[in-house]
């Protein structure tokens, strides 16, 4: 997975198509404040942007609306930088991602891990249950839920980690915690994924 | 090596999840949140001088919606060309609380917007 963008923007995506303008010069136009090309903006990537976010904030989905507004107003803020290296739907979601990162770091430092979680033994759930639920097409609803249940520390930690593809370096340096105690949480999570993840497949 | 460390099955496990999760369906934004992304958007460019005016954008073959054309012929100032009618208009106030506002407007974002 690529470190660098998240991983919906890995395949190039060009705004090529016919009578679309392109993203250079729809970001001519919406430089220039043209009120129709910043609407064409919004209809194009707040899809994209959103579902993104959406994704990546499991369990707070009551911050997603904000949180994809941050991203719009950064974006106007700092449109002028826009070179068309990458698609304008990269450079999006590369705010976006760092808005999501600025969330996590931000809850990681103020959420601390429920102590009495912390010695729970967890079922094993094991890669071949999971090959099972794949193909089943149950993972993606399952993982879904059981993020959206899990306390927010290790869900935000589990996301960071997985889903972000973040080093246990970088979750340390940003949040201010040793690697070492990036590690014991990162466990902790894992196990109590793994619990509620076998209690959810169990009452289904 | 540390207990805490993940064993090999751990990592796949994860991984596997975070892959199949990842790009899980194409979520639609809720058109009540396009609709106040653009009002923000228009407001934040406001804010460092004046929008292009109506005459600018239609020139830029953006067409014009009913009340815009209305502006348009209407309201002579630059000022007033530049102004964002949007900010008086009803569809926008209806597209931004609403799913499916009933409007039927051609040309206009908020519509456009809860159509999509």
């Amino acid at each position: 997975m690529n470190q660098g963008q998240p991983e919906a923007c890995q395949t190039e995506e060009r705004s090529t198509a016919g009578e679309e303008r392109s993203d250079r010069e729809l970001v001519a136009e919406i430089l220039s404040k043209d009120r129709k090309a910043t609407a064409e903006f919004v209809a194009r990537y707040a899809d994209h942007v959103y579902a993104y976010v959406r994704r990546r904030l499991i369990p707070r989905a009551d911050l997603v609306e904000d949180l994809v507004q941050e991203v719009f107003l950064a974006a106007w803020e700092s449109l002028d930088k826009f070179r068309g290296d990458s698609s304008l739907r990269n450079w999006l979601l590369g705010i976006a991602r760092h808005k999501v990162e600025d969330h996590y770091r931000k809850r990681l430092r103020e959420l601390q891990p429920a102590e009495d979680e912390e010695s729970l033994e967890s079922e094993p759930v094991s890669p071949h249950n999971l090959e099972q639920a794949l193909a089943d097409r149950q993972a993606g609803e399952l993982t879904r839920e059981v993020l959206s249940i899990l306390p927010e520390t290790y869900s935000v930690v589990l996301l960071w980690r997985y889903w972000e593809n973040r080093s246990l370096r970088d979750i340390a340096v940003q949040t201010g915690r040793t690697e070492k105690a990036i590690e014991r949480l990162l466990a902790r999570a894992r196990q109590q994924f793994k619990k509620r993840w076998h209690e959810q497949q169990s009452s289904k | 090596m540390s207990n805490n460390l993940p064993s090999e099955s751990d990592h796949r496990l994860f991984e596997l999840l975070a892959r199949e999760t990842a790009d899980a369906g194409a979520e639609r934004a809720p058109s009540p949140l396009k609709a106040r992304l653009l009002t923000a958007l228009i407001r934040k460019q406001q804010e460092s001088g004046r929008l292009r005016t109506l005459a600018e954008t239609r020139g830029a073959g953006h067409p014009l919606c009913i009340f815009e054309d209305l502006w348009e012929r209407v309201a002579q100032a630059e000022a007033a060309q530049s102004f964002n009618c949007c900010s008086l208009c009803h569809a926008r106030v209806l597209a931004q609380h609403l799913e499916r506002p009933r409007i039927y407007w051609g040309h206009c974002p908020y519509v456009a917007f809860a159509k999509k």
